[in-house]
């Protein structure tokens, strides 16, 4: 399936909400119904031999879920806690992640038309985790298909095995 | 059934079911109550079959447990009910009230017979020759009852089981030739039916027909053995009782019986019921043609009417309640949350002034308490003896042995011990593996025990007890043994890594390599090869250990050990750089501080240890989980030895926080496997810290 493919199925169906969050100056949005519940960031515990992105684990009541620092996975430059530091977390299948994001701007409503496919362009992010860019007026959001950038191999969230 | 009990363990193949009675006479119950239930609920006209196999597999089920058991006379009664329903529920046969009826009335027989055994066989057994014969009868579809005739025969018809009264039985011994007048009816070919029962049902004698000069009436010569009761309850099936007259053609006046007679016949099925009391059982009660209270006893009947024992008062109330698995799972689940939310409580109330706080303190105290009681008891309900695995085990033994020329004693020790239910399902199959192995290749042929100076029989000993945290279950056997050189050269000849300086245990270890899993070494070392690398990571997937011992032509014994429960362990919480792990207890063998000149490098670096004359490889956990460190004047200098598979390694830690309970999570739900890492833990202050894999780490070491 292409890219044009992707957006189509996007475009030809209603209008989907996005949760909208920043990551350095770029903003991003993810499908809202991916999240489970967004936080405040708390010093994970560090796991042994994991990439530098995947801050370790955090008890989410009772559940051990991991931590990915987006900032780091995409190359930003800086990767700062501070208190307007956020965690998202995910429910994708049966699988609970959270990402650390700079922050978290909004919930919209896009509608088909605002939707564009994205050119082939040389970045971190892998080409076909990327659903399309949105633009809102004079901004650009970057919609991401999570669930695949969460499962890829590379992110090191799942064994070999999965 | 405390008499019972003393038979459990004795061995030699008859193992004892008894403590699963109380587990069938439970289930039987609840099976036989849905069933009537069911019954009652049918609607003769448009059966549903749903509800017809339902009640179908109530039967089933009943009938396999009381055949198990070998409570033969409910396993025969139930049989039939079982042949019936079969037919029923395969639309053979269209469903009606006479056939309710005796199912109904085979149901509460069944009980009564049930708690008969349960109450450990006391009082005399109800009859249930009659009741079987009628089932037989309607299953073999001799049943035209009109509904509308039903309805008066609802009375009479539960009239079942005429006990044997002494004077009748004596004369059912011999034949009688009865004349039994049928009429007036409507619909003479009902009367003509009666005459089949006689083709159908052997022994019952022979029918004739005689002229009558009687309007819609049918005359009938009969010969028979039956008595006048037994012949009104079976022609009742065709026809209401109101129109049958019997008389004796020859002599004895006395046995003519008009309907007047049976009508007023106390209506209680089962005279001797010890369920009688109980009210609950009483579902006749409501139903047409439920008994009258107190109603009068016919003198003759109230003969057969043995005086009711006083079985009821002994008989145990269901002590126990039948939950769903995922409900006992979210509640223990939810006791783990308690657990660590009292943790947390008690660690940020640590700092409190005792004498300001002094009430939230005892209180908090007292919350320790019963949290720790509470989880005591919420983990007890998942536990289940050993004996349910134990069982399994006489009968492939049995069989096992008899195939193979053998003879083996099995001997089981401990079942009462009881065991994490998950766990029991997941040990069956390594157990089994061992037992049959035992027996495969441990116990020698009788010839060769003989030439061995052992007895013909061969033991073969399960046992299970408690061992400080966990459960350890021995296979032993009195067979022909390991033998250490063979192991050694077959392990050479694989291109394992080995040498003759090889501690015994170590040489043992070896067999648990997957190449040593095949059949080639079965006849020189006694092939406890076969699949043992599949029985260890099974058991190592349970967090368990396995440990051999055996002496050549002594025998050999297995030692699994296992947790008591997969979710909650005792863990000893270590500190390495700013970081916290934990430690299984289990594995810890000892602590101690590091003097400088123990430990010793070789080649790149590796350290041993010297602990009492022994030298043990040390793991710094700094270096393998890449802890950094800020405060570089802090070093490690804390040994914690641990054992796992048999051999030992020391583990370098900064410090020792302290032992508690935890409760174990799953690192993988939502992660990936961490290597030395077997789950991660919640602490008292809500972070999270990683369980080390003490197996991994030690094998770790030997590479």
């Amino acid at each position: 399936m292409g890219m044009m493919g992707k957006l189509e199925e996007l475009t030809s169906s209603e209008a989907r909400e996005y949760l909208t969050f920043r990551l350095d100056q770029e903003e991003y949005g993810i499908d809202i119904l991916k999240v489970q519940e967004i936080r405040g960031y708390e010093p994970p515990t560090r796991v042994a031999n994991a990439p530098n992105f995947i801050k370790g684990v955090v008890n989410l009541r009772g559940t051990i879920v991991p931590i990915v620092d987006m900032r780091l996975k995409f190359s930003c430059s800086k990767a700062e806690y501070n208190s307007f530091t956020v965690v998202i977390i995910l429910n994708l299948r049966h699988r609970i992640v959270g990402i650390v994001v700079d922050s978290v701007s909004d919930v919209m409503e896009l509608p088909p038309e605002s939707l564009k496919s994205a050119p082939d362009i040389e970045s971190v992010i892998d080409s076909a985790a990327v659903l399309g860019l949105g633009s809102l007026g004079d901004r650009m959001l970057i919609l991401l298909d999570i669930e695949l950038l969460m499962s890829a191999p590379d992110m090191g969230l799942v064994g070999a095995s999965d | 059934m405390s008499e019972t009990h003393q038979e459990s363990g004795s061995g030699n193949g008859d193992f004892d079911l008894t403590q699963f009675y109380q587990i069938f006479f439970e289930e039987a119950g609840e099976n036989l109550d849905l069933m009537e239930q069911m019954l009652l609920n049918l609607n003769l006209e448009t059966a549903d079959d749903e509800v017809l196999n339902g009640i179908f597999r109530c039967a089933h089920s009943v009938k396999g447990g009381a055949a198990t058991f070998g409570f033969a006379d409910v396993a025969e009664l139930t049989h039939q009910m079982e042949s019936l329903l079969d037919r029923l529920r395969r639309h053979e046969l269209h469903p009606n009230s006479a056939m309710v009826d005796v199912l109904l009335e085979s149901a509460d027989a069944s009980r009564s017979l049930l708690s008969r055994h349960q109450a450990g066989g006391e009082g005399d057994a109800l009859p249930t020759g009659d009741l079987v014969r009628r089932i037989s009868e309607l299953a073999a579809g001799q049943v035209p009852v009109t509904v509308s005739a039903t309805a008066n025969v609802v009375a009479p018809s539960r009239t079942i089981v005429p006990a044997p009264v002494a004077g009748s039985e004596s004369k059912s011994k011999s034949m009688r030739s009865l004349e039994v007048s049928i009429g007036p009816l409507e619909r003479l070919e009902q009367a003509d039916a009666v005459q089949e029962l006689f083709r159908d049902i052997p022994g019952l004698g022979s029918i004739s027909a005689l002229p009558t000069e009687a309007k819609n009436t049918r005359l009938f010569l009969v010969e028979t053995g039956s008595t006048d009761e037994d012949l009104l309850d079976l022609f009742a099936f065709h026809v209401s009782r109101d129109y049958i007259q019997i008389k004796a053609v020859v002599g004895d006046l006395n046995t003519q019986r008009t309907e007047a007679a049976v009508v007023g016949t106390p209506d209680d099925p089962m005279p001797g019921s010890p369920l009688a009391p109980f009210p609950g059982f009483g579902f006749f009660d409501g139903a047409p043609g439920a008994p009258i209270a107190g109603a009068p006893a016919e003198g003759r009947l109230a003969a057969k009417a043995a005086p009711p024992k006083p079985i009821a008062a002994a008989q145990p109330e269901a002590a126990t309640i039948r939950v769903a698995i995922s409900k006992v799972d979210q509640l223990i689940n939810l006791v783990g949350e308690l657990v660590i939310t009292q943790a947390m409580l008690a660690q940020n109330s640590r700092a409190l002034d005792p004498a300001l706080h002094q009430q939230l303190l005892s209180g908090l105290a007292d919350l320790d308490r019963n949290t720790r009681d509470l989880q005591e008891s919420v983990m007890s309900i998942r536990m289940i003896p050993m004996s349910i695995v134990f069982s399994r085990f006489p009968r492939m033994l049995r069989d096992l042995a008899t195939k193979l020329g053998k003879k083996v004693d099995f001997v089981t020790q401990g079942e009462a011990t009881e065991l994490d239910k998950g766990l029991v399902e997941k040990i069956t199959d390594p157990l089994t593996h061992l037992v049959r192995n035992s027996c495969d290749h441990g116990v020698e042929s009788p010839a060769e025990r003989l030439a061995a100076g052992k007895s013909e029989t061969g033991t073969i000993t399960l046992s299970a007890s408690h061992q400080g945290g966990s459960i350890v279950i021995e296979v032993r056997d009195d067979g022909k043994g390991m033998s250490r050189q063979k192991i050694l050269a077959k392990a050479k000849e694989r291109g394992l890594d080995v040498s003759d300086q090889m501690s015994d245990a170590e040489v043992w270890q070896l067999i648990f390599a997957p190449g040593f899993s095949t059949a080639e070494v079965v006849t020189d070392v006694s092939g406890r090869g076969v699949g043992m690398d599949v029985v260890k990571k099974n058991i190592a997937a349970l967090n368990g250990t396995v440990e051999i011992d055996s002496a050549e032509g002594y025998g050999m014994k297995v030692s699994v050990r296992l947790p008591l429960t997969l979710a909650i362990m005792d863990g000893m919480s270590v500190g390495v750089g700013g970081e916290v792990y934990i430690l299984p207890l289990s594995s810890v063998v000892e602590s101690f501080q590091v003097k400088g000149d123990a430990v010793s490098t070789v080649g790149q670096g590796s350290q041993l240890v010297k602990v009492r004359d022994e030298y043990m490889p040390v793991i710094e956990l700094e270096k393998i989980f890449q802890i950094p460190r800020f405060d570089f004047e802090k070093s490690c200098d804390i040994m914690v030895v641990v054992e796992a598979d048999g051999s030992r390694v020391a583990l370098l830690v900064d410090e020792l926080l302290g032992q508690q309970q935890v409760v174990v999570k799953n690192l993988e739900s939502n992660y990936r496997k961490v290597p030395n890492v077997s789950g991660a833990t919640i602490l008292g202050d809500g972070k999270v810290a990683l369980i080390l894999d003490t197996g991994a780490l030690v094998r770790r070491s030997r590479h």
